[in-house]
């Protein structure tokens, strides 16, 4: 069983401050030994991979392959071509949607649950009018049902974008059951891994999910890196929206030969830190293994909604089955504004969320104009930070509510 | 929002001797200058202080803590007004004092009694010095503002 008392001595900000952090939805602490590999590769081999042939760029050039390596067994994708470094899950998602060869009339098929990330860049390609967008709303709980995609998905479905864990709700979707029926249909799926990757196992081909992004800052890695994972025939189908440096075998001035998948899709000399300080955040999580995260944030998320209920006038967003959640909650007290509220628990060192978190859709949708309270857990979140959490909001609620 | 009209006053003073207090004057001045150009303020500062204030109160007097927090509007506001009236008044003595001569003309002394004139005349002195002081940052943050909106 994971240890988290143990875990939170790699983290120097959770082990010198006493700040509660219930911010990872957001982005999570990192660890030593992901700021060491970083710093590693600065103040040891800081180079290019790639284009130098001396020592230090070969050494970058195995690194930072290495990380690609590590990425792409951590979601069991089949190769590690297969992964596509960006600069977040936000530039994966667009990534496909710039560089998919979308047919006139082709539907992409998306929800209401999605962060602006996984809508945004839908809404502007069917304003453009490349394609038109098709949704399939959530209940007001944040729940996606299987049919609603049988029934929108249909042979103009080209693409089906969704979000994998929810952000707000903390509900993870049926992605298993809506690939299979977009593949039934010819149509292809792009999973929002943000929330997903770091928290439970992924595996891309027992799902055969054709393409995915996430983030290295959600899983104890650095910002600025992130990944697209695509099927190999896929991503050697998109036509790259940034050309340059990298990207090209060979040109002359009319004409260039695309480099092979993933190096065209990767314009411009890389971050090679950032990569190599993704591949030692898996590292670590796999270390502890993702299993063992699962099922501690699962009794985590059992104590924290539970907590919750008791707590007076509190509204939760999403189901109140801790069964159905991540350790992801947004919620909001009657009588105080979301806002105040993070500013209230910031006053008493707890760090949460508040606002739309990026899904405005979704809070209006269920009504929420001002947006919500969120607090989100990571492994090295414990029972008794919960404690602290649950009894100041009840001082909150019952003072102001 | 009429809160962001004292701060910048108050953390325009305290900003000459840290950046963090400048740092939230200007934050005021910018919701001042928003206010004045009939804009909703942005910077939420307002809020912050509402609920940091709130948060501060809630350990000692929960009462006094939920009073705040549901009437800080009004609370603002008589803050605002009498922050500026005793600023009024102070003014208007050291008016005084610079054309007659006495914070209190008509009166034997320059303050309320005998006893106090000497410490009221030097108390108006110094508000009047501080008011100088303000002036000159508001117009400094002011210009600062202006240069950065360009
Ligand atoms: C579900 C979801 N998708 C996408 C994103 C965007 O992630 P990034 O900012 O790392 O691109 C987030 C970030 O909060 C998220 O929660």
């Amino acid at each position: 069983m994971l240890d988290a008392e143990k875990l939170r001595e790699d983290f120097p900000l959770l082990r010198e401050s006493k700040v509660i952090y219930f911010d990872n939805a957001c982005t999570t602490q990192k660890p030593k030994q992901v700021v060491d590999a970083i710093v590693e590769y600065y103040t040891k081999y800081a180079a290019c991979a790639g284009r130098s042939l001396h020592k230090l760029a070969t050494k970058t050039t195995e690194e930072f392959e290495k990380a690609r390596e590590k990425v792409a067994k951590f979601i069991n994708a089949k190769k590690s071509k297969e992964i596509v470094w960006t600069k977040n899950t936000t530039e994966a998602i667009n990534l496909v949607a710039n560089s998919f060869k979308f047919e006139k009339g082709d539907k992409v098929l998306t929800t209401n649950l999605e962060h602006s990330s996984g809508l945004l860049p839908w809404q502007r390609l069917a304003k453009k009018g490349v394609i038109s967008l098709d949704f399939v709303l959530c209940n007001k709980e944040g729940e996606l049902s299987i049919e609603d995609f049988e029934d929108k998905i249909d042979e103009k479905t080209k693409l089906v974008s969704v979000i994998f864990a929810s952000n707000v709700t903390g509900t993870v979707s049926p992605l298993k059951e809506i690939i299979k029926i977009a593949h039934e249909n010819g149509a292809l799926v792009l999973a929002d891994g943000a929330q997903a990757a770091p928290h439970f196992p992924v595996d891309v081909r027992k799902l055969d999910l054709d393409f995915m992004g996430f983030s290295a800052h959600k899983m104890v890695g650095p910002t600025g890196i992130g990944c697209l994972y695509g099927k190999e025939d896929l991503l050697r189908e998109l036509s790259p929206f940034i050309l340059g440096g990298e990207t090209i075998k060979d040109a002359d001035l009319r004409s260039y030969e695309p480099e092979d998948i993933p190096h065209r899709l990767e314009g411009g000399i890389q971050n090679y830190a950032g990569a190599i300080g993704f591949g030692a955040a898996v590292d670590y999580l796999t270390k502890i293994g993702m299993k063992n995260i699962e099922d501690y944030e699962k009794e985590l998320a059992k104590l924290l909604i539970e907590g919750l209920l008791e707590v007076p006038n509190l509204a939760l967003i999403g189901p109140k089955d801790w069964r159905k959640k991540n350790a992801l909650v947004s919620f909001n007290i009657k009588g105080i504004e979301p806002q105040d509220l993070a500013i209230m628990l910031d006053e008493n060192n707890i760090a949460v969320r508040s606002g739309m978190h990026c899904a405005y859709p979704f809070h209006k949708f269920i009504g929420e104009n001002k947006g919500s309270v969120r607090a989100s857990l990571y492994f090295y979140n414990t029972k008794e930070e919960i404690g602290i959490f649950i009894e100041k909001l009840k001082e909150i609620a019952k003072t102001l509510g | 929002m009429v809160i962001c009209i004292v701060a910048l006053v108050v953390f325009s003073v305290l900003g000459i001797f840290s950046m963090r207090w400048r740092e939230i004057a200007k934050e005021a001045f910018d919701c001042v200058y928003r206010m004045a150009t009939f804009r909703p303020c942005i910077t939420k500062l307002d809020q912050r202080i509402k609920s940091r204030l709130t948060a501060k109160l809630m350990k000692r007097a929960p009462a006094l803590a939920r009073f705040t927090y549901r009437y800080f509007k009004a609370l603002s506001w008589i803050f605002t007004i009498v922050f500026f009236a005793t600023m009024f008044y102070s003014a208007y003595g050291i008016y005084n004092l610079v054309v007659y001569g006495s914070c209190e003309p008509g009166s034997p002394t320059c303050g309320i009694d005998q006893a106090m004139s000497v410490i009221s005349c030097y108390e108006t002195q110094i508000v009047y010095g501080i008011i100088l002081v303000l002036f000159i940052v508001f117009l400094y943050f002011g210009y600062r503002y202006l240069k950065f909106k360009e």
